[in-house]
């Protein structure tokens, strides 16, 4: 990976056999906050990053989707229905559902999106069970950043209380033979970063290059 | 590799590449992911250098160390497995026995499955990956071909689609009946959906063949309920895991899982466990032990749960295993482990794992030829598009290269060739019916149009649309009002269709009668049992054992293709 250091840079990404061209932001810093508190304010969603998500294992996702790129767009979504974002980091997992249920009990509104590092996201909501989110996001190839800025649409619109349509999914079968395994080497990487007796930490963030 | 000095070309524009190697790269079996093995995270299929010696201690009745670990450290899983997966007044005597000694007998016809049965009935986890490692593909489906517990193979497909159209589900059900299919599986696109899911599948399959078992895999609260209700009739997603970590994840225990099997079995519900190799290792917590090991103790978990059968063969983590070396034998292996401790197996073949048509056909082949209680667990009777699962081995587009290679090779695959206007018949029924139900239960309206698409569709982009927001609550309030498998009976039995009526009736007294919960069992299209009580495999070597013949064989000879000697 060149170190393009800090602007904006084409990407390219295979997607159901088209070929995307977008412009995304690569880069991001984050200021740490202390523990994260449960909020009050009822128009927040609470976003979850995985241990490694940002700022370890090249910052990217399996198939090279800047993490940078992924929460600009999550602030886009919910930004345009009117709701706050609010980034946790979650560091004694870095188990989708488990960091999804964290974080919808630390938000004001019950609603959370959880993203681990390989791209793999969730929307959960503080009074469902931890493994029956909202709405799963499985398959991290297949998710490309329009998708992820309809999650942060839907997840602010269940914040104010609406029943959006669920986000369409790709779903592309021949996923698992490409990444299944490569995934799982990326997951386990992950979880080096994992530190179970650590708290959630509340993070400030900032795009670089915008 | 090239030698050194032959990597660049001299206009700078790298590597010269061979042309046929170009070719090579673009070939299917070059899209699938393959890895390293990484024994330290357990990131391979058998063997791990973690793996522990085969060793067993009794005291006073009690297995006080197992596999190298003394009891007082056991995590979850060993515990409970010690506890009880292993009879300990014979296993001092069968762990004795050499590991190659125990593989010859899995295969030699002269020695009976009674006789393997009990001696598996006294092994540890790690004996059995030892016996597993001394035989080749070829003896383990010698194994499976006599170890599997009922006598007669059979299959299970999977029925989804990708916008959890009821209509189109109900057709596709149909179907699938058609074609032979024991088993029936649905999943969701939209958790919510899950009631209207089960609901099509159930009168959809009753449509197609009757005695036709269907389920619904969602979170288990929901699939619990929806089987208590008598929307679905049998279970099968209660994951187990090989590691106190993988459980925990799941927030779980091998005691929570034993819990809600006992819940269906006191309703009267067939139910299995899923686990399958390269799970543990997906979820970071293998603890550096092979994936096969790390099965064993699932099929054992699962046999000391109770539960009369097991979905295994990787099943959603078969990307794992295939990507690493021998990791196809891994999974016929673990076949092997659950039918050699007598539990009924389904078998997997249900995920996509390649782009090659040779690969996925090869990793097939070691079940279907030596046939299972399910060969597929399941088949994707939809096109792969349409499979909520992430895509089957074999999808609706393969029926007729699976049919003709059970022709070619006078193997019974559980499937049967079919005729086209009957099935469309048959799928507009299922649709009709189900639009019957959705009237007298006051749910969202089916249309005309959609009872179209529905009889004529291949897959779910030939379906109008439908407004998923509408369907979502009905589906919801339809769980609130207490809809149940009777409330079923009676809208198809006002509505005129006394037949389906009839055969949705006979799955609810199925849980009654209970004979269903026994191992392996299926129903015939005129609902009895099939078992391995009364059906049970006497392979024993040529002339003994399941033979694919008389009527069965003649309706999967007789293929449409086929021309006779008057067509010509």
């Amino acid at each position: 990976m060149s170190d393009a250091g800090a602007t904006q840079q084409q990407v390219t990404k295979e997607n159901a056999g088209e070929t995307q061209q977008q412009q995304v932001v690569k880069e991001m810093e984050f200021e740490e906050k202390g523990e994260a508190e449960r909020g009050s304010a009822p128009d927040e969603v609470v976003i979850a990053i995985s241990p490694a998500f940002g700022d370890q294992m090249h910052a990217q996702t399996l198939t090279e989707i800047p993490h940078a790129a992924i929460l600009r767009e999550l602030f886009a979504g919910l930004e345009e229905e009117g709701v706050k974002a609010r980034v946790v980091r979650i560091w004694r997992s870095a188990d989708l559902a488990a960091m999804g249920y964290d974080a919808a009990k630390l938000s004001g509104s019950g609603i959370s999106i959880s993203i681990q590092s390989r791209g793999t996201a969730l929307i959960h909501q503080r009074d469902l069970v931890p493994l029956a989110p909202m709405e799963l996001f499985p398959q991290a190839p297949s998710i490309d950043l329009p998708t992820y800025r309809h999650i942060a649409r839907n997840a602010a619109q269940y914040a104010k209380g609406d029943s959006p349509s669920p986000v369409p999914q790709v779903n592309d079968p021949m996923a698992r033979p490409k990444w299944q395994a490569i995934s799982s080497v990326f997951h386990i990487r992950e979880t080096e970063f994992v530190r179970p007796d650590e708290k959630p930490v509340e993070l400030g963030v900032t795009f670089k290059g915008r | 590799m090239l030698a050194k000095g032959q990597e660049t070309q001299g206009d700078g524009q790298g590597v010269k590449r061979h042309k046929r190697f170009e070719a090579l790269e673009k070939r299917d079996v070059n899209q699938d992911g393959y890895v390293k093995e990484w024994p330290e995270v357990g990131l391979i299929a058998m063997g791990s250098p973690e793996d522990p010696e085969p060793s067993i201690k009794i005291e006073d009745g009690v297995i006080v160390e197992m596999d190298g670990v003394a009891r007082e450290d056991f995590d979850l899983v060993d515990d409970f497995v010690a506890r009880t997966a292993i009879d300990n007044t014979i296993a001092e005597e069968m762990m004795a026995l050499d590991a190659v000694e125990i593989a010859r007998k899995i295969v030699d016809i002269n020695v009976t499955r009674a006789e393997v049965l009990k001696v598996f009935t006294g092994l540890t986890p790690a004996k059995i990956a030892a016996v597993m490692e001394r035989m080749n593909v070829v003896e383990m489906m010698m194994g499976l071909q006599k170890m599997r517990a009922r006598r007669t193979p059979a299959t299970q497909g999977h029925v989804t689609n990708v916008r959890d159209n009821p209509v189109l589900m109900a057709a596709d059900a149909a179907e699938a009946g058609m074609y032979g299919f024991a088993e029936l599986e649905t999943t969701v696109g939209m958790i919510r959906y899950a009631p209207f899911n089960a609901l099509a599948l159930l009168v959809g399959g009753q449509t197609g063949r009757g005695g036709i078992i269907t389920q619904d895999a969602v979170e288990e609260a929901m699939e619990l309920q929806l089987g208590l209700r008598g929307l679905t009739t049998y279970a099968e997603t209660v994951s187990v895991y090989g590691t106190e970590d993988a459980f925990r994840d799941g927030d779980d225990t091998p005691w929570s899982k034993a819990l809600l099997a006992s819940a269906y079995a006191s309703r009267g519900i067939k139910m299995r466990f899923t686990s399958g190799t390269g799970a543990e290792v997906q979820l970071a917590s293998a603890q550096g032990k092979s994936m096969l090991y790390l099965e064993i103790k699932c099929v054992m978990l699962s046999k000391g749960v109770g539960v009369q059968g097991l979905q295994n063969g990787s099943i959603s983590c078969i990307g794992v295993p295939a990507a690493v070396p021998g990791g196809i034998r891994a999974v016929l292996a673990e076949n092997l482990v659950t039918t050699c401790l007598d539990l009924e197996a389904a078998s997997g073949n249900d995920q996509s794992f390649s782009h090659s048509p040779f690969r996925r056909t090869a990793r097939t082949l070691m079940q279907m030829l030596p046939g299972t209680d399910l060969i597929f667990s399941g088949y994707s009777t939809v096109p792969n598009y349409d499979n909520m699962f992430a895509g089957s081995n074999f999808d609706c587009d393969d029926n007729d290269d699976y049919l003709i290679i059970s022709r070619d090779l006078k193997t019974d695959g559980g499937m049967v060739p079919v005729d086209e206007q009957e099935v469309v018949a048959a799928r507009n029924k299922a649709a009709e019916a189900l639009r019957a139900v959705f009237e007298e239960l006051d749910l969202p309206r089916i249309t005309d149009e959609e009872i179209e698409a529905a009889t004529y569709a291949h897959g779910s982009k030939d379906m109008p649309e439908r407004d998923t927001v509408q369907d979502t609550k009905a589906a919801t309030k339809m769980m609130e009002r207490g809809v149940t498998g009777i409330d079923v009976v009676k809208a198809l039995a006002k509505r005129g269709f006394q037949d389906v009526a009839a055969n949705v009736l006979e799955m609810q007294k199925q849980r009654v009668s209970g004979d269903y919960l026994h191992t392996s069992a299926i129903l015939s299209p005129d609902f009895k049992v099939i078992s391995a009580v009364n059906d049970v495999n006497d392979y024993e070597g040529p002339g003994t054992g399941y033979r694919l013949e008389g009527e069965r064989w003649q309706r999967i000879a007789d293929i449409r293709q086929a021309l006779g000697p008057d067509d010509i």
